[in-house]
C-alpha cells in the first residue's frame, strides 16, 4: 500500500552521522508515513545499525548535519527514554543482560512511562499483569520468562521475543526492528513475523532492518531500500528484495554506481 | 636465633663479594643487613616455615663444580645449557640468534626489571642478590625463533645460587624450558629476570622438582613486558621440603598478553608456596591465570596471587582461577587472591576453589570395574591435564606425568 | 553527554539526617583512666563482677596497639580528647513514654522511627539509643508475655545480671582486639535480647543507634541470646549529625545461639560520612561476631553499609555447633573519600557446617572500598561447604575496588568456592533501559539495585524497602 496521503510519521533528511570519531553516515533520505512497513537492506557495515541508533538517541552516535522529524518536530536534541515516551521502539540486535532487575518489574516501569505520556493512568502490579497476560500471547511466551532478570540467560529466540513483547506493551508509532530475524530457528521467526503482523496497525509504521530476505518472506514490505557506504541507494518495492536474493549486494551496488555516473 | 643475627651469620659465611656481579651482591647483602631475613610479622611471609627457611640458609654456599647428573635424552635441535659452573656458561657455543650481553648490557639491564616490579621488602629477591656469583645474560636477537633449555641442577648439603637475565629484542620468539631441580638436603636460590620487547613472545616453561630428601628452592621470576608482547608460563612445582616461587609479571604500558598455568603438588610434609603478582601500567592488558594445587599426607601449599589494575590501566581484562584439591585430613591449604582494581572500564574476575576428589566421578568409575588406585589415578590425571597438556613434548621429556600421579596417589 | 560524570552526580546526594537535637546533656570530662572506668560504672550502678570485667578489659587495651594492617590511613584518634558518657540531662528512663523529655522523641520521629503508643511501627519493638543510653524500648510488655526479654544493656545487668555474667565477653573476648578491649572497658549503652527455649519471638526487634554529640566516643555493646530452639529477626539502625571532627564508633555485638537457633542480623549503617572533601564522619570500627554454639543452629549477617567515613568491620560466624550454618549477606556503598574495609569470617568448626557470603560493593568518586573475608575449615569440620561470591561494581576511574578472600582448608571432605567478579554501570546497559522510556537517574537506580538484589532479598521485608530507599536516596536526588 501506499498511502501518500496520509500523515508523515517519521522524516529524515540529508543526515550525517559518525561514531567514535569515524564516519558511518553519508546523507540518508528517508520519509516513513502511518501505516508503512518499509524494509532496510544491505551489506554489514554500510551503515543500517547506525541509523537506527541515532533515530533511538543512542549516546555515543553523534550527528554531523542533517534532520529527523517526528511527526514534524525535532528530535535530534531529546534524551532517549523522551524519544521512546513519544513514540519511537528500537528492537534491538543485541538486547543487553541486565541481571539482577526484575523483568516484569521494568516492562512495567517502561510501559507506565509511555502511558504517562499519552495521558493514560498508571498501572498497579495487578493491572499490569493482567495486560502483560494478553501480550505474553502474541510472542508465545512462557509467564515464567517475566521472573526472572531483564534478558539474563535468555537465548538469542528468547532475548528477540522479550523485544516483541516490549513493543506490544509501549505500542509506539514508529517501531524500527534492527535484524529481529538474525539467529532465529525457523519457528522463533514464525512467531515473531507474527507478532510484528499483528501489531501492525494503520496509525503506525515499522521499519525492518535486516541482511536477509526471510523475514520479508513472513512480513511484506510496502518499501524497500537498499543502503549501502552510509547512504540509502536504491528504493523499490518487495520484488527489489528478491531481486537482492537472486544477485547479491555487489550487483545492486555495481548497477547504481553506474547509473550515477551516466548521470 | 633472631631474625637480624641469623642473618648477618648467614652473610659472614658468603664468600667476599667479587666479579660481574659485585655492585648487586653489595647491594643485596646491606638490604638484608636492614631488613634481616623474613619473619612471621612479614604479611607476605606469614604462613611460610621460617624453620625451613633456616635450614635452607644453613646450607653453605658453592661455586665449585656440580657432579654430572643423568638428564632425560635432548632433543637435537635444542641448545641445552647446564649451569654447573662458572666455566660452562661462558664457554657454550650459543645457537644462531643468541649472543652474550656485554658487560655494559649486563650493567644497564641488571636489577632493572625488579626494579620495574616495585615489590616492598623484596627478601626473595634480596637473598639471591646477596649470594649469586653466577649470570646467564643472553639477548634474543630481533626477529629471531630460537629454543633453549637450561638446566640447574643442586648439590647434595650445599646451597647453590643463580641468576639468569634474558632479553628478547622486538618480535623475537624463544621457547625456553627451564629446569630446577633438587637433591638431598640441598638448597636452590634461583633469579631470572626477563624483559620482552614489542612484539616479541616468550613460551616459559619451569619445572622445578624437589627430588631427594630435605630440597628446597626460593626461586624468583620476574618478567617486563613491553606493549605486543606475549608471555606465557607453565610451571610445575613438586617434591620440595620447602619451595617458595615469586613470578611477578609487569605489562609496563599494558597491551600485552599474560598467561600463566601453574601446579604445585605437594605431599609428606612437604610446603610450596607460589606468590604471585601481575600488574598493568598501561590500557587493553591481557591475563589469563590458571593456578592448581594438590596437597596430601600433611603437606601444606600456599597461594597468594595479586593482581594490581591502576588508573590508567583501562580496558584491562584479567582472569584468575585458584583450584585446589586437598587429598589428606592432615593437609592443608591456604589460597588467598588479591585485586586491587582503580580503572571502571575493565573486566577482571576471580575465582577459588578447594574440594577433594569428587565423589560421584570416582563412584562412576568404580562401577565400571576399574579398581580404587586405577580410578583415582584416572581423575587425578584429568585433574592435571588442564595444566600439564600445555606443556611442549620436549617438556615431556622429564616425565612428571608419572611423578605427579606416584606423589599423590595413596 | 559525559555519562560517568552524571552517574556520580546521582550517587553524590546530601546526607538527610546531619541535624543536631538540642539537647542538655550530662558528659563526663573528656580522657580515660581507670577512675573514668570506675565513674562510668559508678553512674550506671554496677555489679562488682561487671567493673572488673572493664578493669581487666583497660589493663589489656593499655598492653595493645593500635591496628593498621588494612592499609586505611586516618587521622590517629587521641584517647584522651573523648568523653566516654555522655547522656540527656533529664533522668532518661522513665517508666512511661509520656515522661521522656519530648525533644527526643521528635528526634526519633525525624529520623523515621516514632516511639510513641500511637505512632509506634506496627510489627516493630524498638529499642532507641541517644548517644551512651537507651531512651525507650518499645513493646516491652508484650514480649514478655512471651518470655522474650528485649531492654537495654543497663537495664540488663541490673535484672538480670546472672546472665549478662554468663555470656558476655563469651564471644568477643575482651583481648580480641584493640577496639573490643576499649569498648568492654568503657562501653555505655546498648541492647540486650534473651529468646528463651522454643519461643518464636513474634515481632521484629530493632535497635536505633543516634550519636549526638560531636566529641563522645560511641562504645555501644548488643548481646543476643537465642535459647534452643528459638528464633529472633533483629535490625539496627543509625544515624549522626554532621560535624567537622571525626566522632569514634566502636561497638561490639555478640551473638549467640544454642540447639536449633536461628539469629537473623541486620544493619543499615547510614553514620555521617564525612563531606566531599573527606573532612568529619564517624569512624566505624566495630567487631561483630556471632557463635553458633548448639547443633543445627544458624546466625545469618545482612548489612547495608553506606555512611562513615571509615567502615572498619567483620560480622563473622564462629560454627561451632554440628550443621550449623554462617551467612553473611552485605552491600556497601562508598563515595567521595570514604573508606570501607568490611568483609566476613566463616570458621568451620563443627561437623557438616555451611556458609555463604554474599558481598556487594559499590565504590564511586574517590571513595576505597575493600572486601576482606576469611574462610576457615579446621580439621574436625567433616562435610563442609563455604559458597562465596563478591561483585564490585566501580563508579568513576578514581575509585577503588579491592578483594582480598583468604581461604584456608585443613579437611578434604569440604569444598569451598569462591567467585568474584568486577564491573561498571554499562553504557549499552542505560540506553537500553532509557529506550524503553526509563529516565536517567531511574535507570541508574534499577541498575544498581539490580547489582545488589541477591542481598536485599536477604533483608527482612520491613527492611529491604528502607534499604532500597537508603541506597536510592545516596544514588537519586528526587526518591527518600
Amino acid at each position: 500500500m501506499n498511502l501518500s496521503n496520509s500523515e508523515i510519521l517519521l522524516s529524515i533528511e540529508d543526515l550525517h552521522a559518525s561514531v567514535e570519531d569515524k564516519k558511518i553516515l553519508y546523507g540518508v533520505n528517508l520519509i516513513v508515513r502511518e501505516g508503512e512497513i518499509h524494509a532496510i537492506m544491505g551489506p554489514n557495515g554500510s551503515g543500517k545499525s547506525t541509523l537506527s541508533k541515532i533515530i533511538a538517541g543512542h549516546p555515543s552516535y553523534k550527528v554531523i548535519s542533517g534532520s529527523i522529524k517526528f511527526k514534524g518536530i525535532n528530535i535530534l536534541e531529546l534524551e532517549p527514554e523522551k524519544r521512546a515516551r513519544i513514540g519511537i521502539f528500537l528492537g534491538f540486535q543485541y538486547p543487553v543482560e541486565i541481571p539482577g532487575v526484575s523483568n516484569l518489574e521494568f516492562l512495567r516501569v517502561s510501559t507506565n512511562s509511555r502511558r504517562n505520556e499519552l495521558g493514560k493512568s498508571e498501572l498497579d502490579t495487578f493491572e499490569f499483569e493482567e495486560l502483560v497476560t494478553e501480550s505474553l500471547k502474541i510472542v508465545e511466551m512462557d509467564p515464567a520468562f517475566l521472573e526472572r532478570s531483564v534478558n539474563e540467560g535468555f537465548s538469542g529466540g528468547e532475548k528477540k521475543r522479550n523485544e516483541i513483547l516490549q513493543m506490544a506493551l509501549l505500542d509506539p508509532l514508529v517501531a524500527i526492528l534492527d535484524e529481529t530475524d538474525s539467529g532465529l530457528d525457523i519457528d522463533a521467526l514464525r512467531v515473531v513475523a507474527s507478532g510484528i503482523t499483528k501489531l501492525s496497525n494503520p496509525n503506525s509504521a515499522t521499519i525492518l532492518i535486516t541482511h536477509y530476505q526471510r523475514l520479508l518472506n513472513e512480513v511484506t514490505p510496502d518499501f524497500v531500500h537498499i543502503m549501502a557506504n552510509g547512504k540509502i541507494i536504491k528504493t523499490g518495492n518487495k520484488e527489489l528484495a528478491m531481486d537482492i536474493e537472486k544477485s547479491g549486494y555487489e550487483l545492486i551496488n555495481k548497477r547504481t554506481k553506474k547509473k550515477e555516473v551516466a548521470k | 636465633m633472631k631474625s637480624s643475627a641469623f642473618c648477618r651469620n648467614w652473610l659472614k659465611s658468603l664468600p667476599p663479594t667479587q666479579g660481574d656481579l659485585q655492585k648487586e651482591q653489595v647491594f643485596g647483602r646491606k638490604r638484608l643487613l636492614e631488613k634481616g631475613i623474613p619473619s612471621p610479622e612479614d604479611e607476605a611471609w606469614r604462613l611460610s616455615n621460617l624453620n625451613r627457611l633456616n635450614e635452607f640458609f644453613a646450607l653453605p654456599l658453592t661455586i665449585k663444580e656440580r657432579s654430572n647428573h643423568h638428564f632425560p635424552e635432548q632433543e637435537k635441535s635444542i641448545k641445552r645449557l647446564i649451569l654447573n659452573t662458572n666455566k660452562c656458561i661462558l664457554e657454550d657455543i650459543l645457537p644462531e640468534g643468541i649472543t652474550k650481553l656485554s658487560n655494559r648490557e649486563i650493567e644497564e639491564n641488571i636489577g632493572n626489571i625488579i626494579k620495574t616490579c616495585n615489590i616492598k621488602n623484596d627478601l626473595a629477591v634480596s637473598i639471591n642478590q646477596a649470594a649469586s656469583s653466577d649470570l646467564l645474560a643472553l639477548r634474543i636477537n630481533q626477529n629471531v625463533t630460537q629454543s633453549l633449555e637450561i638446566i640447574i641442577p643442586s648439590v647434595q648439603q650445599q646451597m647453590i645460587s643463580t641468576r639468569v637475565i634474558i632479553i628478547l629484542e622486538k618480535g623475537a620468539r624463544l621457547d625456553l624450558l627451564e629446569v630446577i631441580l633438587g637433591n638431598n638436603q640441598s638448597a636452590q636460590n634461583h633469579l631470572i629476570e626477563i624483559k620482552l620487547e614489542a612484539n616479541a613472545e616468550l613460551n616459559h616453561e619451569l619445572i622445578s622438582f624437589g627430588q631427594g630428601k630435605q630440597a628446597s628452592s626460593l626461586s624468583t621470576l620476574a618478567v617486563e613486558q613491553s606493549p605486543q608482547s606475549k608471555y606465557s608460563l607453565n610451571s610445575l612445582h613438586q617434591g620440595w621440603h620447602y619451595a617458595r616461587f615469586e613470578p611477578r609479571i609487569i605489562q609496563t604500558q599494558g597491551d600485552a598478553s599474560t598467561t600463566i598455568k601453574s601446579l604445585q603438588v605437594t605431599s609428606a610434609k612437604e610446603q610450596i608456596a607460589t606468590h604471585s603478582l601481575v600488574r598493568f601500567e598501561g590500557p587493553n592488558g591481557r591475563l589469563d591465570q590458571l593456578q592448581k594445587a594438590v596437597a596430601t599426607d600433611s603437606s601444606h601449599s600456599i597461594f597468594n596471587g595479586s593482581i594490581d589494575v591502576p588508573k590508567k590501566a583501562q580496558k584491562t581484562e584479567a582472569a584468575q582461577l585458584s583450584k585446589n584439591l586437598i587429598l589428606s585430613k592432615r593437609a592443608r591449604i591456604d589460597t588467598k587472591p588479591e585485586l586491587e582494581i582503580v580503572a571502571d572500564d575493565v573486566r577482571c574476575t576471580h575465582g577459588a576453589t578447594v574440594s577433594q576428589l569428587q565423589e560421584e566421578e570416582l563412584f562412576y568409575l568404580l562401577s565400571r570395574g576399574i579398581n580404587k588406585e586405577a580410578a583415582n589415578s584416572l581423575l587425578l590425571q584429568g585433574y592435571y591435564d588442564d595444566i600439564i597438556s600445555n606443556f611442549s613434548k620436549n617438556a615431556q621429556r622429564w616425565n612428571f606425568i608419572e611423578k605427579l600421579i606416584k606423589a599423590t596417589n595413596k | 553527554m559525559n555519562q560517568t560524570n552524571t552517574v556520580e552526580e546521582i550517587v553524590s546526594q546530601p546526607y538527610k539526617y546531619g541535624f543536631v537535637t538540642d539537647i542538655e546533656t550530662e558528659k563526663i570530662p573528656k580522657g580515660l583512666n581507670k577512675e573514668v572506668i570506675r565513674l562510668i560504672s559508678n553512674k550506671k550502678k554496677e555489679p562488682e563482677f561487671l567493673l572488673n570485667f572493664r578493669l581487666r578489659a583497660y589493663d589489656q587495651w593499655l598492653k595493645m596497639e593500635e591496628p593498621d594492617w588494612s592499609g586505611l590511613s586516618y587521622t590517629k584518634i587521641d584517647y584522651q580528647d573523648l568523653v566516654y558518657y555522655a547522656a540527656p540531662k533529664k533522668d532518661i528512663k522513665k517508666q512511661s513514654l509520656d515522661e521522656v523529655d519530648p525533644k527526643l522523641l521528635d528526634t526519633f520521629e525525624k529520623l523515621g522511627i516514632p516511639l510513641s503508643e500511637q505512632k509506634r511501627l506496627t510489627n516493630v519493638a524498638v529499642d532507641a539509643v541517644f548517644d551512651s543510653v537507651s531512651i525507650a524500648t518499645t513493646y516491652k510488655e508484650k514480649l514478655a508475655e512471651h518470655g522474650v526479654i528485649f531492654c537495654s544493656i543497663s537495664e540488663a545487668v541490673s535484672k538480670y545480671p546472672e546472665l549478662i555474667e554468663k555470656y558476655l565477653g563469651t564471644v568477643v573476648p575482651i583481648n580480641d582486639n584493640f577496639f573490643a578491649a576499649l569498648n568492654s572497658a568503657v562501653f555505655s549503652d546498648g541492647s540486650f535480647v534473651f529468646i528463651p527455649k522454643n519461643v518464636n519471638c513474634p515481632m521484629e526487634l530493632s535497635s536505633y543507634f543516634r550519636i549526638n554529640s560531636g566529641d563522645t566516643g560511641q562504645f555501644e555493646r548488643t548481646l543476643i541470646i537465642a535459647e534452643e530452639f528459638s528464633s529472633v529477626s533483629y535490625l539496627e539502625g543509625c544515624t549522626a549529625p554532621m560535624f567537622d571532627t571525626n566522632t569514634l564508633h566502636a561497638a561490639v555485638v555478640e551473638l549467640v545461639a544454642l540447639d536449633q537457633a536461628a539469629i537473623k542480623y541486620s544493619t543499615v549503617q547510614n553514620w555521617y560520612a564525612g563531606n566531599e572533601k573527606g573532612v568529619g564522619g564517624i569512624y566505624n570500627f566495630v567487631t561483630k561476631r556471632g557463635e553458633c554454639r548448639g547443633r543445627r543452629s544458624k546466625i545469618s549477617w545482612s548489612q547495608v553499609e553506606t555512611g562513615s567515613a571509615i567502615t572498619w568491620k567483620y560480622p563473622s560466624c564462629i560454627l561451632q555447633g554440628d550443621e550449623s550454618i554462617g551467612e553473611f549477606y552485605s552491600i556497601a556503598l562508598t563515595n567521595n573519600l570514604q573508606k570501607a574495609d568490611t568483609g566476613t569470617k566463616m570458621i568451620h568448626i563443627g561437623k557438616n557446617t555451611k556458609s555463604k557470603i554474599v558481598s556487594k560493593g559499590i565504590s564511586a568518586g574517590k571513595s576505597k572500598n575493600s572486601y576482606r573475608g576469611l574462610v576457615s575449615i579446621s580439621p574436625n569440620a567433616v562435610g563442609s561447604r563455604n559458597y562465596s561470591q563478591c561483585d564490585s561494581m566501580l563508579i568513576g576511574d578514581e575509585a577503588a575496588a579491592n578483594t582480598y578472600p583468604y581461604i584456608q582448608s585443613k579437611q578434604p571432605q569440604s569444598n569451598i568456592e569462591h567467585e568474584a567478579s568486577t564491573c561498571r554501570i554499562s553504557e549499552d546497559q542505560l540506553f537500553y533501559l532509557q529506550s524503553r522510556g526509563i529516565d536517567f537517574e531511574e535507570a541508574v537506580s534499577m541498575i544498581i539495585s539490580g547489582f545488589c538484589s541477591d542481598v536485599f532479598n536477604e533483608l527482612p521485608m520491613e527492611f529491604a524497602s528502607e534499604a532500597d530507599k537508603l541506597l536510592a536516596l545516596k544514588l537519586e536526588g528526587s526518591v527518600g
